[in-house]
């Protein structure tokens, strides 16, 4: 006989993906909601915590979902043009700007809230970062392109890398103050930097020469790009490197080889759709509902100081980095969503050892409801800034 | 709207017309880039004029009216200059060449100008096809027969800019065996080709002109897209077969080139041009678009069958007095070597073939436009 709590079980993850797919094709549909803030809304809803369809986190899935941000971050690495910014300094300047101007207006936000330094610290470093997943499936899925396209997805990149790097130093920080092990500290933070960016670095210089090996330069090296991406995100989850560096690091360097994905592969085709669908769903349901209501008021300080913070950052340059100032306010705009990663990092946290999670559990509100409104801000700044195509053009 | 009068302009001025790619140097694809590029140029004085193109990944620019080939090249290069300072701002590549070797033209965008919105409503994805990019030179004439005159004087000799200017050897990822793959994007409209034969304004005006927008097919002179057309309002005919070359001194050296052979034909060198002349037109134009300087082509008078190349280079040592009274020597001189070393489009091919890829064949396309 069927047994049916364990069918159940069985089929938690497939059903979550289908009801996901079809919410997220039946909004779009219907109001142009952009897919991932629906895969956000059911991840939330079926959560363990809230409807129970969704098992606790287990750490396949955690490793399914940092492979699936891990192609995301591999081609926003890909499509980073380095050169731009030696080119036009402005708009290194405006990037360093804003980072640093929420890494302040958070810190000195979450301090108000009575956080503890070291609480403090990291919650600032966090929200430095803009979600490039996020910014590249909505740029694929609008299909945009202009200014703000351009500048956003650099501008996540970059503080995407200084988040990191900020993050890392500040782990090393509480590392050596809770252990009091100035190695443990060392390699928590600066070894686990350099290993990330080294891997990814390699990797970055092997494949396109593989490539090269079999004779496949001139046609489509998506497949080859998956399963290297898969490859090294697991090497430095296992490791616990930073799968998000090394991602992101393999993508830059192996654009710098030059070998470039098919245009009909944007966002790895199927394969790209369907991881997506699994990160978003799985970042939502890792929040739980009674973290959302307890830490309403600090989230939301954190979102207003943050969104002003990077406007005002990217504002103050936009003149003087060849666009408008209402371009600026846009790119502005487009840098709401919070990265995905806040939650992927807190995962990984457990497995160092540090129990953060809890204390910065109260980032949860200000996540999910980045989750959602997050895309559908992205979408608007990209549609008022004209840089997506008209519906009605043949 | 009837025609509008010939206004008459000085014989043998120029003005040369270049259609660019905008390049995202993010991906190398095209880019619809120029409503970016206009905000940021409009804060200086553009040295020349800039207009935007059907697609948004195309920009104009267009040099004002020069009668040597010195001041031509100085304005060209200053225009050029400007684009790509403003282009690296923004992360946009500025380049020449005939087609983008690996755009879809669905993923172009159509420019938000009423006149480029019916245009893309009427002819549907060949305006997206269009995304073609073509250098187009006019050269003044003192009256309307004088410009019938050399328009149809010229037909002999528009193989060799096709040829000289071939720069579009990829269409859609892959190579076309063509040297300019662009003009038989041109051919997919109705109103291409060649102009019909008249040699007498009046005639082209009333026998013509009046007949053919009676018929309700053409308001204007601009719904014909011939090979080389009368430009009334400007005084001049206008050579529209040349690709966009990747550099911008071989388009101000084909622009003399033609300064030229229009001083030489204009002087009555050769015999006059006649209805028959147009038996081999399409023939030769198909040589010089598929096989370039190799190609080979058919004298319209004498039927016997030339060597492009060697056609160029007897053309160049007859028009060479002509150069010399121009001071266009130094033009000839670049023709001279392109004819020996191979147009853009087998440039373009033997970078293909070091680089791997046709990413980097843009990207030297690139490199050649900045030169």
């Amino acid at each position: 006989m069927i047994e049916l709590a364990q069918l159940f079980r069985d089929m938690a993850w497939p059903i979550a993906i289908l009801i996901a797919w079809f919410a997220g094709e039946y909004a779009y549909q219907w109001i142009k909601l952009p897919r991932i803030s629906t895969y956000a809304v059911v991840g939330f809803v079926l959560a363990p915590t809230q409807i129970g369809l969704l098992p606790q986190t287990q750490a396949p899935m955690l490793l399914l979902a940092n492979i699936a941000f891990g192609l995301m971050l591999f081609e926003c690495g890909y499509r980073i043009n380095l050169r731009w910014l030696r080119a036009n300094p402005w708009l290194a300047a405006s990037s360093l700007t804003e980072s640093a101007l929420t890494f302040v207006a958070v810190y000195i936000i979450a301090s108000w809230f009575g956080l503890s330094l070291a609480n403090a610290l990291l919650l600032a470093t966090l929200s430095m970062a803009t979600s490039p997943a996020t910014i590249l499936r909505i740029i694929n899925e609008q299909r945009s392109a202009g200014q703000v396209t351009e500048r956003v997805l650099h501008l996540a990149a970059l503080n995407c890398v200084l988040s990191v790097l900020a993050f890392k130093i500040v782990v090393g920080f509480v590392v050596l103050q809770t252990s009091g092990s100035l190695w443990q500290a060392t390699y928590s933070s600066l070894i686990v930097l350099v290993m990330s960016l080294l891997l990814g670095a390699i990797a970055g210089a092997l494949i396109p020469a593989l490539l090269r090996l079999t004779k496949r330069t001139g046609q489509d090296c998506t497949l080859a790009f998956t399963i290297a991406v898969i490859g090294i995100v697991a090497l430095a989850h296992s490791l616990k490197l930073s799968p998000i560096l090394t991602a992101l690091m393999f993508g830059l360097s192996a654009r710098h080889h030059r070998i470039v994905l098919a245009t009909s592969q944007r966002g790895f085709g199927a394969l790209g759709d369907l991881l997506s669908i699994l990160l978003f769903v799985f970042i939502a349901s890792s929040l739980e509902w009674r973290h959302v209501t307890a830490g309403v008021g600090l989230g939301f300080a954190i979102i207003m100081a943050r969104q002003i913070a990077k406007i005002g950052g990217i504002t103050l340059f936009a003149h003087l980095s060849g666009i408008s100032l209402r371009k600026g306010v846009l790119i502005g705009v487009a840098s709401t969503p919070l990265s995905a990663f806040v939650i992927l990092v807190l995962e990984q946290t457990r497995y160092l050892g540090i129990s953060l999670v809890d204390q910065l559990s109260s980032l949860a509100a200000a996540a999910l409801s980045i989750e959602i409104f997050g895309p559908i801000l992205v979408q608007r700044a990209l549609v008022w800034a004209n840089e997506v195509p008209d519906r009605k053009e043949f | 709207m009837p025609l509008e009068a010939f206004k008459t302009s000085k014989s043998l001025s120029l003005g040369v017309e270049l259609e660019l790619q905008l390049i995202g140097l993010s991906d190398f694809d095209l880019v619809a880039a120029s409503p970016d590029m206009f905000e940021l140029l409009k804060r200086q004085t553009f040295p020349g004029t800039v207009t935007p193109e059907v697609t948004e990944s195309m920009i104009e620019i267009a040099s004002d009216v020069h009668t040597e080939y010195l001041p031509l090249l100085a304005q060209l290069g200053k225009m050029r200059d400007a684009l790509v300072r403003a282009g690296e701002l923004l992360n946009i590549g500025i380049s020449g060449g005939g087609t983008h070797p690996f755009q879809v033209w669905s993923e172009r965008r159509i420019f938000k100008k009423p006149r480029f919105k019916e245009v893309s409503m009427l002819y549907g994805y060949l305006s997206k096809q269009f995304t073609i990019f073509g250098q187009h030179i006019h050269v003044g004439c003192a009256d309307a027969d004088e410009a019938l005159f050399l328009l149809h004087a010229l037909n002999r000799y528009v193989p060799h800019f096709i040829a000289l200017s071939a720069s579009s050897p990829f269409v859609q990822g892959h190579d076309t065996l063509f040297n300019s793959a662009r003009l038989n994007s041109v051919f997919a409209f109705p109103l291409s080709g060649r102009a019909p034969f008249m040699l007498r304004w009046n005639d082209f005006e009333h026998k013509y002109f009046a007949k053919m927008e009676h018929t309700g097919v053409v308001k204007s002179m601009k719904d014909f897209y011939w090979d080389i057309r009368p430009k009334p309002e400007y005084g001049t005919i206008e050579l529209r077969v040349c690709d966009t070359p990747l550099s911008v001194e071989r388009a101000a050296a084909l622009a003399c080139y033609l300064q030229a052979l229009s001083k030489y034909l204009l002087e009555r060198n050769e015999a006059d041009p006649v209805e028959d002349d147009y038996l081999v037109y399409n023939y030769n134009r198909f040589q010089a678009c598929r096989f370039g300087l190799d190609g080979t082509v058919v004298h319209p008078k004498s039927y016997e069958q030339i060597s492009l190349r060697e056609d160029i280079l007897s053309t160049l040592r007859r028009i060479q007095p002509h150069a010399e009274a121009l001071a266009c020597s130094a033009a000839l001189e670049h023709i001279y070597r392109t004819a020996h070393e191979g147009s853009d489009a087998s440039y373009l091919r033997r970078e293909y073939v070091q680089r791997g890829s046709v990413e980097g064949m843009v990207d030297s396309a690139l490199q050649r436009f900045r030169q």
